[in-house]
């Protein structure tokens, strides 16, 4: 099902969703702080490479540059790739500066992180952001790397992508480094995948926010706390355990996070944890759902991405057009549904047979 | 102000109830038994022995339950038997009216820190931070005893020996807190006190030392650190680490995370998950002591 719906193009529906607008379910609130988009990037640009949080090796350094290389871009290596310290690529301080470094080199067109694990929050208060707010460069990561696209999206409005990281890669080109490929170059983002029994049928448009839900949490009260007023909120997680999940849910419910949202789309909740206590027996999904019940917005579960394969390209901070249906879930960039336009449709640039892909769809 | 419910006399009634996780009544025969040696009556909600999954109910049966042991003034305090997670799910329904006018105290700890908070944050309420009735099973040792002297208006006052993480000093403030988790989970919401001239004590377990962290830069980010008069940290127990070890004990990470701070620290207070677990009246004002060799919490009724 998911296979197929890559390979369709989107046709009479996204005619639809650009054609009448007053379908769409504009929030009155007005519009959230936006920032300068970063440049979409260009054949022979830099991008850099840095460690926030947990650690690569150069062996997976190497594999990226790989990758990065064939698809047309140098890359810049930071001095956190192959540092350890305890469960980090270097001490907060080091690996402030690493990104500093990086952050404020001209050269350098975008950023992808080394990996997630834990340390981003740590290290990010001794980030200055001047220099990356006057001259913005596409940030790409997820998991604990939500920790910059909540900051970044709630003090600048600057666009970031949540996405496959380098230490990700590996050997093999899939959909996930494809969709980032893409993004990186420009290619505006058209996503539809299957329906869910739980979702919520309906129209939105809004700026799409997210990422791990541990990390929206953390963020929670302080600095960086998401404002989801009138965003299609993306969530995911992994290795939690299901009381968690809710308690969670529970908390950006009762701070009101998720009564003002435009959309909610629910990427990969893998690895769940058995309850200790073994009796938490309803799924992860009527958690969530249970939680959004009373709101009359779209609700999708099942977004290919998160700590799972595919973990398809997301662009923060960015406005989509969100509709789910009957028959399936499409999340656009407007841009991607000029009904004028031939619609461009990220999958159909694969370049392996769909076939010999080492993964199950 | 802090209202301060009336304390207990010999012959007033205490109500069980389980706001959240299950428990099975017979464990909460021994709780029973020695309240009532004690001089109380006790009188065991339908939450207790009940259970919906993982709960001790539907949202909608553990709150009716602890409803009506608020709402009935012929009961004087309300032990929560565990905890577990539920509370959360269901305080925003809960009607405080007439808990209000006739105010009682309200016993637990790790999960019914939701209670805690938001009876000090909405209600202005002293409560009972305090061992369950799982931790009456052994008998009256201290820590169960502790409960009795917190409930009857005795003062209560805490000694024990520094520990070399501490920083000394002296702080007098209202005393809240609880499980670390829990505090977590209610930043953001309306339960959250500001903490801002609080004496706050932490305790939690089987967390991963990484999410101990995280939770206190949280909480820190969150401006619910800068402003405290002291802190005191309890037990951390059972904790887990990565594949990747964190390389630091939770007491090094907490130490770090707070080292920045003036104010004065305890740890290794015996408040816990573990069997120490000294009763503490949540919400009223007490002295914290740091000495060289020496820590003392005081609380006057």
């Amino acid at each position: 099902m998911l296979r197929r719906n890559f390979l369709q193009r989107l046709g009479p529906l996204g005619a639809t969703l650009a054609a009448a607008p007053g379908l769409v379910a504009f929030t009155n609130e007005p519009a959230a702080k936006r920032g300068p988009n970063p440049p979409y990037l260009k054949t022979g640009d830099y991008i850099g490479i840095t460690c926030p949080a947990g650690t690569i090796d150069q062996k997976e350094a190497r594999y990226a540059e790989v990758m990065l290389g064939r698809w047309g871009f140098k890359t810049k290596l930071g001095n956190t790739i192959g540092k350890n310290w305890n469960h980090f690529a270097g001490t907060d301080e080091e690996r402030a500066a690493d990104f500093q470094q990086l952050l404020d080199d001209p050269i350098v067109k975008a950023i992808i992180f080394g990996r997630g694990g834990y340390g981003t929050m740590r290290m990010m208060d001794k980030v200055n952001w001047e220099g990356f707010k006057k001259n913005p460069k596409w940030l790409v990561g997820y998991s604990d790397i939500t920790a910059f696209h909540c900051h970044i999206n709630r003090n600048f409005g600057i666009p970031t992508i949540h996405a496959r990281m380098a230490g990700g890669f590996g050997t093999i080109e899939d959909e996930s480094e494809i969709s980032l490929r893409d993004t990186l170059s420009g290619k505006p983002q058209v996503y539809r995948w299957g329906r869910d029994i739980l979702n919520r049928e309906g129209l939105g448009e809004g700026i799409l926010v997210g990422g791990n839900l541990s990390l929206i949490y953390a963020m929670q009260a302080g600095p960086s706390e998401l404002d989801t007023t009138g965003k299609i909120l993306f969530i995911e997680d992994v290795s939690e355990y299901k009381y968690t999940v809710d308690r969670m849910m529970m908390n950006l419910k009762r701070s009101g996070k998720l009564s003002k949202l435009a959309g909610l789309i629910v990427g990969g909740f893998t690895a769940t944890k058995e309850d200790g206590e073994g009796y938490f027996t309803i799924s992860m999904n009527e958690i969530i759902f249970e939680k959004v019940k009373e709101y009359g917005y779209p609700v999708a579960f099942g977004f290919p991405a998160g700590h799972q394969r595919p973990n398809l390209a997301l662009k923060f901070g960015m406005q989509f057009q969100f509709n789910v249906s009957k028959e399936d879930c499409v999340l656009a960039e407007p841009s991607g549904l000029n009904p004028m336009m031939p619609v461009s449709f990220g999958h159909d640039t694969i370049t392996a047979p769909i076939d010999s892909l080492p993964f199950p769809l | 102000m802090i209202q301060v419910p009336p304390y207990l006399r010999k012959g007033d009634i205490i109500g069980l109830v389980c706001p959240a996780g299950f428990m099975a009544k017979e464990k909460t025969d021994a709780c029973a038994e020695i309240l009532g040696k004690w001089g109380f009556k006790v009188i065991t909600g339908k939450s207790v022995g009940n259970q919906f999954h993982y709960f001790s109910g539907t949202d909608e049966e553990r709150l009716a339950d602890l409803q009506q042991m608020l709402d009935n003034p012929e009961i004087k305090a309300i032990l929560c038997a565990r905890g577990g997670y539920g509370t959360s799910r269901i305080i925003d329904d809960i009607n405080w009216k007439a808990f209000n006018k006739n105010p009682k105290w309200v016993i637990g700890y790790s999960d019914i820190t939701v209670l805690h908070c938001h009876l000090f944050q909405k209600l202005r309420m002293a409560s009972v931070h305090a061992p369950m009735a799982g931790a009456f099973a052994d008998g009256e040792d201290e820590f169960v005893l502790s409960l009795k002297k917190a409930l009857t208006g005795k003062v209560l006052s805490y000694s024990i020996e520094s520990h070399p993480f501490n920083r000394t000093g002296n702080a007098i403030g209202p005393l809240l807190g609880g499980n670390l988790s829990l505090l977590a989970h209610l930043t953001g919401t309306p339960s959250m006190p500001s903490l801002k001239g609080a004496i706050l004590f932490i305790e939690d377990v089987g967390e991963y030392l990484y999410n101990i962290d995280r939770m206190l830069l949280q909480l820190d980010r969150a401006g619910k650190l800068k402003s405290l008069a002291g802190m005191i940290i309890g037990g951390f127990t059972d904790n887990k680490d990565t594949i990747t070890p964190i390389g630091k004990t939770a007491y090094e990470l907490i130490a770090d995370r707070i080292s920045g701070y003036p104010f004065p620290v305890a740890f290794n207070f015996p408040v816990s998950h573990d069997k120490n677990n000294f009763a503490l009246r949540a919400g009223m004002n007490h002295s914290l002591k740091v000495g060289n060799s020496r820590v003392s919490l005081t609380g006057k009724p």
